[in-house]
């Protein structure tokens, strides 16, 4: 039991706070310096009810009716994904993933740069802007979908999040997007924790299969996938990873290897972002070719991963704050964000399952907005009209 | 990916992909595979693909280097001579800057 309570330690909770920092960081910057993504002038297409002026009822039923329909398609396309997955259509999956990354690689990238350009008045000419585009793109889909340096991959993961993310601050109505964070903490909660949940069953397949977990649905802080190789040793014992991919205390130094097919199916959430919000640790999954194995598997760590939806959530949270302009909501929201995550790391360590990542980090987050906008602010201010410096 | 676990074959493989990938106007690639495979191909206790992936690594830090100079160049071409070109270089621009009001 001594080894669980030490499972996780500074390293893997700051190898958590890094991205998801950069992330928030670069919504943060954009949200605050490029007007265009606070500007309301269009609506995601799930979101019909939109009435700028109502009043508060009419606000209140809308955000809600609109945030349920945003949750309806999230849990229609976490079913499809899982039934693709169970009746075994990687082909399906990879092309649904290859699609929505290269839509955020492409599109929104391209708008995001516009947008960024034209706040700075930077100026570009097309053919450079087609070479980069081009660049960026192929790269980020090479490193996603095929492979890469782990560093590439995690930097594009993160950003593909940050654009997500600030695509939905731009088209969800002022409300809707609070609304949005709360169900989709509880609905994380559900898909994750209740026996029948999707989530709960994608993890168990996966496990079933011994199949890493659709990497490029997944930031992982170390490698996720592995290469097959031609081995030189034969005996390899392929190690059930043993429960859920979620938060599991592997055994690193375990005489087995874990040598699974590299299979690929980068299930990247699409536009639609089911919220596969987990926060798992890997099964162990280094091959150890090298014949000095015995220090080699010492060192091999033991990573941690977090879907990329709580990377988009998290930063919804945090950029939907900052847009009001108040530094102290921002700050208190990211850190609360932020404190959040070793609290999950802590849970994932008694419970030793998967655990979902969203719900403490964004009730938190919720609960620390409200709060210091409400009357940390109003205090502040106060302050600083009389000078009174605390 | 993690170079340190993948035998020399596969690596040799990997060099050899990025540094063809790269001709499809692809200078990110190239800058990566030097990146990447800098190591490998001068820091390592030397093995059999070693020159081969230290040949791709140079050509690919060359490739990266001169597309670097190509555009910026290009980029400083337009940019000073935009307003001589007149409408053929604005219909070219994507941002064209705005002045101080």
């Amino acid at each position: 039991m001594d080894d669980d309570t030490l499972l996780y330690g500074a390293k893997h909770v700051i190898m958590l706070f890094v991205p998801v920092t950069l992330c928030m960081a670069v919504v943060v910057a954009t949200i605050s310096s490029v007007t265009f993504y606070t500007v309301k002038d269009a609506y995601l297409f799930y979101t019909p009810f939109h009435d700028e002026d109502a009043s508060t009822g009419t606000m209140a039923w809308q955000s809600v009716a609109n945030a349920l329909i945003l949750l309806c398609v999230i849990v229609v396309m976490t079913v499809v994904l899982i039934l693709l997955y169970k009746y075994r259509c990687y082909k399906v999956i990879s092309g649904w993933l290859l699609m929505s990354t290269l839509l955020l690689l492409s599109f929104f990238s391209y708008m995001y740069l516009g947008e960024v350009l034209r706040a700075y008045n930077v100026p570009m000419d097309y053919i450079t802007l087609t070479l980069f585009m081009w660049n960026f793109g192929v790269v980020g889909i090479i490193c996603i979908h095929w492979k890469g340096p782990l560093l590439l991959q995690q930097a594009y993961l993160v950003v593909i999040s940050a654009l997500m993310a600030l695509v939905f601050i731009k088209y969800m109505p002022d409300w809707t997007t609070w609304v949005v964070l709360a169900m989709i903490s509880i609905w994380d909660l559900i898909a994750v924790l209740c026996p029948m949940g999707p989530l709960r069953v994608l993890i168990n397949i996966a496990q079933e299969r011994d199949e890493p977990l659709f990497p490029a649905l997944i930031y992982s802080s170390t490698m996720v996938w592995t290469v097959v190789e031609e081995n030189k040793d034969a005996d390899h014992v392929p190690v059930p990873g043993e429960e859920d991919g979620g938060f599991v205390a592997q055994d690193n130094s375990a005489e087995a290897t874990n040598q699974r097919s590299q299979r690929r199916e980068q299930v990247r959430q699409n536009a639609s972002n089911t919220p596969d919000v987990r926060v798992v640790t890997p099964r162990s999954n280094q091959e150890d070719t090298a014949e000095d194995d015995e220090s080699q598997r010492e060192e091999a760590e033991r990573g941690v991963k977090l879907g990329l939806g709580d990377f988009i959530f998290y930063s919804v949270l945090v950029g939907k704050a900052s847009s009001y302009g108040d530094w102290n909501t921002t700050l208190a929201c990211f850190v609360a964000i932020l404190i959040a995550c070793p609290f999950t790391l802590l849970l994932l360590a008694i419970s030793r399952k998967a655990l979902p990542a969203l719900p403490v980090s964004i009730g938190v987050g919720l609960l620390f907005y409200f709060t210091t906008r409400q009357f940390v602010k109003p205090f502040m201010d106060a302050c600083a009209v009389h000078q009174v410096f605390i | 990916m993690d170079l340190t676990r993948t035998n020399n074959k596969t690596k040799l493989a990997m060099c050899r992909k990025y540094y063809f990938g790269g001709f499809a106007f692809l200078p990110f690639l190239w800058c990566i595979n030097a990146i990447w495979f800098f190591k490998e191909a001068f820091t390592m206790p030397p093995y059999p693909q070693q020159a081969k992936i230290k040949q791709y690594v140079i050509r690919s830090a060359i490739g990266a280097v001169l597309w670097l100079a190509v555009i910026i160049a290009w980029i400083v071409i337009f940019q000073v001579n935009r307003a001589a070109w007149g409408a053929t270089a604005d219909s070219m621009s994507f941002i064209i800057p705005k002045g101080i009001p």
